[in-house]
């Protein structure tokens, strides 16, 4: 008997000492440091990684099941012809700085993103054919859009549409991304860029939405930092210097799993897929039989394991297979058949005359200007696509270029070949690849019916009705070759075993801090 | 007056360090010769099945992420460190030779001017000149490698020009000057022999500051394009397979680190054997 009250304090004893507590602090890794990090003016990732906690949003998407749940709003309704939205907020929430958040500090919100004084690179076309705000009484407001834009509720439930301190807004001006004021579970307390950024628990936090596990957050502080240099992520993780890492290198994640300490949290993220966009419109790219080639040439699988040592899935079509509206059946298109490929390069008259390996026609050989950005490891996959397709004769000449230059190159077709790849939680960001008019129109496509598609994807809000439209977008873009997909975006985030319950939104990039607990050691 | 009491001079071939950094300098350049006809194959050839293999009998040094095998790399990769190492040198001595010279037998406000300048440049550390000189010239191996060599000149033109004073101060050159020889005919028939050992030497010594420095950018990614087996862009590859995979990183590095260690004791050894 005392055998057992013994062994039974014992077991006990190890549970209380393994089980969370509130309170406590962690570090967590972010991987690029950002020029900017007001949500409303600035586009990156890594911005809503803290600040997802800072702000609320005026609802939140449930990851679960992708049903949009209350946030600052209770409940809302849409007009039957869809561009009337009427909010019903939330009564007693107060931003940090004690400013009450009502329908005039909506209504602040939407017009400080809309103003073209702001140069807003992302917020403003989340809100898309957005017209104005109206006050309805202190706690209703409505939303009023020229035309119907579908994806609306799902750029309000992230926090680049976040709701700020008019107050703090104001006063800080320019100055406001460094002091900036939400209504969140963590007040940010201070940023000082490329170093740290810091949140501190805010307790008077009682309005999360349901998809907070806590009333209010269990860790006292968050301190973020910025570890740009991917060799020295998993370094930081297991020397203790951080908790969370984002963005571990896939050639370490069998070594971190196999520890006991550590765990590898991989988030499959939905937007668009890795691709190589093609340029249709420069020669001889604009032959679809060389593109077709070029895909059937490619074992993205050979690529996958290599460099991602099979931590993401490949991907066969523009969208990530977890995106809302992504047809399962891309995967039929464009097998790796080597001779498959060599015959249409033949059709197309492209055969290796001199014998010097590298196809050619009319005396031109066939080589294709790759152009290349640092980071995403696309050198080392545009390494891997030049080998396998040298095998086929077709020369790949790569270089590596910044972003910007990247864009202006792509911008004015100066490339062949360009990878990119882009996270988002809307089928719509196929028009920001595939619509003639797009910004990352990379392919160079004009195809009418494509862009009716795209634009009427982004009217209707059937369900339904928008997945049959961007199956056939989907189709279509592989169809005609326009890209070479290869993987899907997976971020591999390296997390600490003392550090419970992280858990990631919707969009895969941005954690829910509120719910982060330490297990006592 | 200059003392000639200079150090006894000892043959090149005497100095055993100096021997052995030009035998290892002479495989480098052997390799860069023949290195694609002993390594078949070619570097650029991937086999995603050999991924990081450790150095052993599949390969004798090992594999890189993409399966290529490394001892045909380093052996490929040879070139780009001659490539780099003729052309930057050249650059440095094409540029900073006359400017030392004109500056040393012209003396005056030519050499105030010309020295001034070569001040200017000095003030910057030679990485990031070059650096800077790659983001006005582009990237590639040629651009690094006159980069590299553009850096090199103001340390060059400086010592060409004291050497250039030193000599112009001899007796042999005041006396052409009384007989009425031209200024150019001074400097080319009577300076620059006399000056032409501690040229050299001094060359020498700058040829591994120069396969450092562009091995260097070219690690920063300001180089070759990606996947080139040059050694520094080969190191830079393997940084992030530190830990798992350390030969990926190691045999550049250490063929690099030989490479310029054999550079600075034939410098060493030359201005040994020429008594400067």
């Amino acid at each position: 008997m005392r055998r057992v009250l013994l062994l039974g304090i014992i077991v006990f004893l190890l549970l209380a000492g393994c089980a969370p507590r509130p309170g406590g602090r962690i570090v967590y890794g972010l991987t690029l440091a950002p020029s900017g990090i007001d949500p409303h003016v600035n586009a990156s990732s890594e911005l809503g990684i803290p600040l997802t906690s800072v702000y609320d949003t005026l609802i939140y998407q449930d990851p679960e099941t992708g049903e949009f749940v209350s946030g600052l709003a209770e409940r809302w309704e849409v007009s039957d012809d869809g561009t009337v939205y009427t909010f019903y907020l939330k009564k007693g929430v107060k931003f940090h700085d004690g400013t009450p958040f009502n329908a005039e500090a909506v209504r602040f919100n939407l017009e400080r993103i809309t103003s073209p004084d702001l140069a807003s690179q992302k917020a403003r076309f989340m809100l898309g054919p957005y017209e104005r705000t109206e006050v309805v009484d202190e706690y209703t407001v409505r939303i009023v859009l020229s035309e119907p834009f579908a994806p609306l509720l799902d750029s309000l439930s992230q926090v680049y549409l976040a709701m700020a301190s008019p107050t703090a807004v104001e006063k800080w001006g320019d100055e406001y991304q460094l002091h900036q004021v939400g209504t969140g579970p963590f007040v940010f307390v201070e940023y000082v860029p490329g170093d740290h950024l810091l949140l501190r628990r805010n307790p008077d936090y009682s309005w999360g939405p349901p998809v907070y596990q806590h009333k209010t957050a269990q860790l006292d502080e968050v301190e973020f930092r910025f570890f740009t240099d991917p060799a020295t992520r998993s370094p930081a993780l297991e020397t203790g210097e951080a908790d969370v890492m984002g963005e571990i290198p896939p050639q370490d994640v069998a070594r971190l799993e196999a520890s006991p300490d550590f765990r590898v949290e991989a988030v499959a993220l939905p937007g668009a897929s890795l691709m190589m966009f093609m340029n249709t419109g420069r020669a001889p790219l604009d032959d679809i039989r060389v593109r077709q080639a070029l895909l059937y040439g490619t074992d993205r699988a050979a690529i996958v394991s290599t460099i991602f040592k099979d931590t993401s899935p490949v991907a066969y079509g523009p969208l990530t297979a977890v995106t809302f509206g992504y047809d399962p059946t891309v995967q039929q298109y464009y097998p790796h058949d080597p001779e498959r490929a060599a015959a249409l390069l033949d059709e197309a008259g492209w055969v290796d005359t001199d014998g010097d390996g590298i196809r050619d026609r009319d005396g031109e050989p066939l080589v294709l200007d790759m152009v290349l950005m640092s980071w995403g490891y696309m050198p080392e996959i545009g390494q891997l696509l030049a080998a396998q397709w040298a095998d086929l004769g077709v020369g790949v000449e790569s270089r590596v270029v910044s972003y910007p230059e990247a864009l202006e190159i792509a911008g004015n077709g100066g490339h062949h070949l360009i990878p990119f790849t882009l996270s988002g939680s809307d089928p719509d960001i196929l028009r920001k690849f595939f619509h003639s008019q797009a910004f990352f129109n990379w392919s160079k496509v004009e195809d009418a019916e494509l862009d009716g598609w795209l634009e009427e994807g982004a009217r209707v809000s059937d369900k339904d009705q928008r997945v049959e439209l961007y199956s056939q977008v989907q189709h279509r873009v592989m169809e005609e070759a326009l890209v070479v997909p290869i993987r899907d975006y997976v971020n591999l985030n390296g997390v600490s075993e003392r550090v419970q319950g992280l858990r990631f939104d919707g969009r895969g990039w941005f954690p829910w801090l509120i719910d982060v607990t330490l297990a006592e050691r | 007056m200059i003392e000639w009491a200079a150090p006894p001079r000892r043959p090149l071939l005497r100095q055993p360090a100096a021997l052995a950094g030009l035998t290892w300098l002479a495989l480098v350049i052997l390799a860069a010769l023949l290195g694609p006809s002993l390594a078949p194959g070619g570097p650029m050839e991937a086999d995603p099945t050999r991924s990081l293999l450790p150095p052993g009998p599949g390969g004798l040094l090992g594999t890189d992420l993409l399966g290529r095998d490394l001892l045909v790399r380093l052996l490929w990769g040879a070139r780009w460190t001659l490539e780099m190492g003729v052309l930057g040198l050249a650059t440095a001595v094409g540029l900073g030779l006359p400017v030392g010279l004109a500056a040393g037998s012209l003396g005056g406000r030519t050499d105030a001017i010309l020295m001034r300048l070569m001040d200017g440049l000095l003030a910057f550390p030679g990485l990031l000149l070059a650096m800077a000189m790659v983001a006005v010239l582009g990237t590639g191996l040629t651009p690094v490698a006159v980069a590299v060599g553009l850096a090199a000149v103001p340390p060059y033109a400086r010592v060409a020009r004291s050497v250039t004073r030193e000599v112009r101060a001899q007796p042999y050159v005041e006396a052409a000057r009384a007989i009425g020889a031209t200024r150019l005919r001074i400097a080319l028939r009577h300076i620059l022999p006399n000056a032409a050992p501690s040229l050299i030497a001094f060359a020498a010594t700058q040829l591994g500051w120069v396969l450092l420095n562009g091995a260097a950018l070219n690690f920063l990614g300001l180089g070759v394009p990606p996947g080139t087996p040059e050694w520094g862009a080969m190191l830079a590859e393997g940084r992030a397979y530190l830990r798992d995979a350390p030969w990926v990183s190691t045999f550049p590095g250490l063929a690099l680190t030989l490479t310029v260690l054999a550079a600075n004791l034939v410098g060493d050894g030359l201005q040994e054997a020429l008594g400067v």
